[in-house]
């Protein structure tokens, strides 16, 4: 079972990052292998696991909001599966301003050949959602 | 509103259009149609029998009677205005076929069972909630697009122009001290840029608007009417783009317009290379209410040119 164990871990090993110096003072607190991996490799994605992504459901609440300001928008007509044109009538000039509420809301600069692709609510969530540089 | 279809004979039901001759090279028609003209449920109705089943269900998607017209009037439009060029026989607006290109502009389908014959036409559409328009040319790519001439933008025009025009353009439009005449330069910008980026027909992320800049170029012509020749000092419009060589900019010709009273529209062509390298694109420009009213309006104040101010 240990050899099982031994063998998966060695296939799974992530590339070595430094312990905390903490950890490695006293040598007998270093944690067993599968502690080591998992920690290391919690410290390696962290960046982006933890607290980067935004949580769907705020964003979807912060993309209406900026979406429903828009003064020639009829706000009952803003839900998630809203089509920009289609449901809200929006042009090619109020789609680029929405694009630019939605980089000052959260922050990030949306590239032209993504926004393009912005015909919704819901995919300008997803997008947002999908972006560890959003705030 | 909801688009009833009643089983109408097409020829009983409404005239013919007028025929019309083909734009030559180089030329443009413009064709323009003002929804608030056009309140009669009844034509409303028989426009909606000219769309396909799929057009259809795309206007009674749009939400609300105003999205609902303004969808209705634009498909009818192209339908009507291409039916018009068929010289042999009358052309039936309903039996047109569309498509999207690679890049999803629309452009006409010709297919050999339809009794009529195949056109060399191009066309572009653009609509605003209070006008609606179609360019044609013959062989020619074309791009267009109107605004409001009062259109107010939700962000800062300078931090906008920032975001999305060239380095070029945003000193343009800084040194404009009057806010007002500034807000105007940059609708009309804006419409240059976008009826550029149509007329390529590869989509806006294909070419984004920070890769190119338009400007007025200063150009002198000579006039050869009587009673002798003078010279003319005009403004060019003109693109240039920064990285894409094999697209020589020089290919295009730009025209700005006021429309209207209440519009500023931009045409954007590809010039045909059996033109001049300073032939003019000549424009013609009419109002319409499909099947009711065409009126010409060229050379009338319906039609203003922004792009050549020619002093003499």
């Amino acid at each position: 079972m240990a050899a099982v164990r031994g063998a998966l871990i060695k296939h799974l090993r992530v590339n070595a990052t430094p312990l905390p110096l903490l950890l490695l003072r006293n040598p007998k607190t270093i944690p067993n292998g599968l502690f080591n991996l998992t920690f290391n490799a919690i410290r390696r994605f962290s960046d982006e696991v933890m607290g980067s992504f935004l949580d769907k459901s705020e964003v979807t609440d912060r993309v209406l909001s900026v979406v429903k300001n828009f003064q020639k928008v009829d706000p009952s007509k803003v839900t998630p599966n809203a089509h920009l044109q289609k449901d809200l009538g929006l042009d090619s000039l109020d789609t680029v301003e929405v694009v630019m509420a939605l980089e000052e809301e959260f922050g990030f600069e949306i590239p032209d050949n993504e926004a393009d692709k912005i015909s919704t609510i819901n995919h300008a969530v997803e997008f947002i959602a999908s972006h560890p540089q959003a705030k | 509103m909801n688009i009833r279809c009643f089983q109408r004979n097409f020829s009983a039901a409404l005239p013919p259009l007028v025929p019309l001759q083909l734009p030559s090279p180089m030329e443009t028609h413009l064709w323009y149609v003002l929804p608030d003209e056009v309140k009669s449920w009844g034509l409303l109705n028989q426009y909606s029998e000219l769309l396909s089943p799929c057009e259809r269900e795309g206007v009674n998607r749009m939400r609300g009677d105003q999205l609902k017209k303004r969808a209705l009037l634009a498909r009818a439009l192209v339908r009507t205005t291409i039916a018009r060029y068929q010289t042999n026989s009358q052309m039936n607006p309903r039996s047109l076929k569309f498509r999207k290109n690679l890049y999803g502009k629309p452009e006409v389908e010709w297919r050999d069972e339809d009794n009529f014959s195949p056109l060399p036409l191009q066309f572009n559409l653009s609509h605003t909630s209070t006008m609606i328009a179609c360019g044609v040319t013959v062989n020619v790519p074309i791009g267009i697009d109107i605004e409001e001439k009062q259109r107010r933008t939700k962000n800062n025009l300078i931090a906008f122009a920032q975001r999305y025009f060239s380095a070029y353009e945003v000193k343009v439009l800084t040194t404009i001290s009057d806010p007002e005449v500034q807000r105007q330069e940059f609708i009309k910008l804006w419409t240059l840029k976008e009826a550029y980026v149509k007329a390529l027909g590869k989509g806006f992320s294909a070419v984004p608007f920070k890769t190119f800049t338009i400007r007025f170029r200063e150009t002198t012509l000579r006039n050869f009417h009587p009673p002798g020749s003078s010279v003319s000092e005009a403004s060019d419009i003109i693109v240039e783009s920064f990285d894409d060589p094999t697209n020589p900019t020089n290919n295009w010709q730009f025209t700005l317009l006021e429309v209207a009273g209440s519009h500023y529209g931009a045409i954007c062509i590809k010039k045909d290379r059996t033109a001049g390298a300073n032939e003019l694109m000549k424009l013609t420009v009419w109002k319409t209410v499909p099947f009711v009213e065409d009126v010409c309006v060229s050379g009338t104040d319906a039609v203003v040119d922004l792009g050549r101010i020619i002093e003499q």
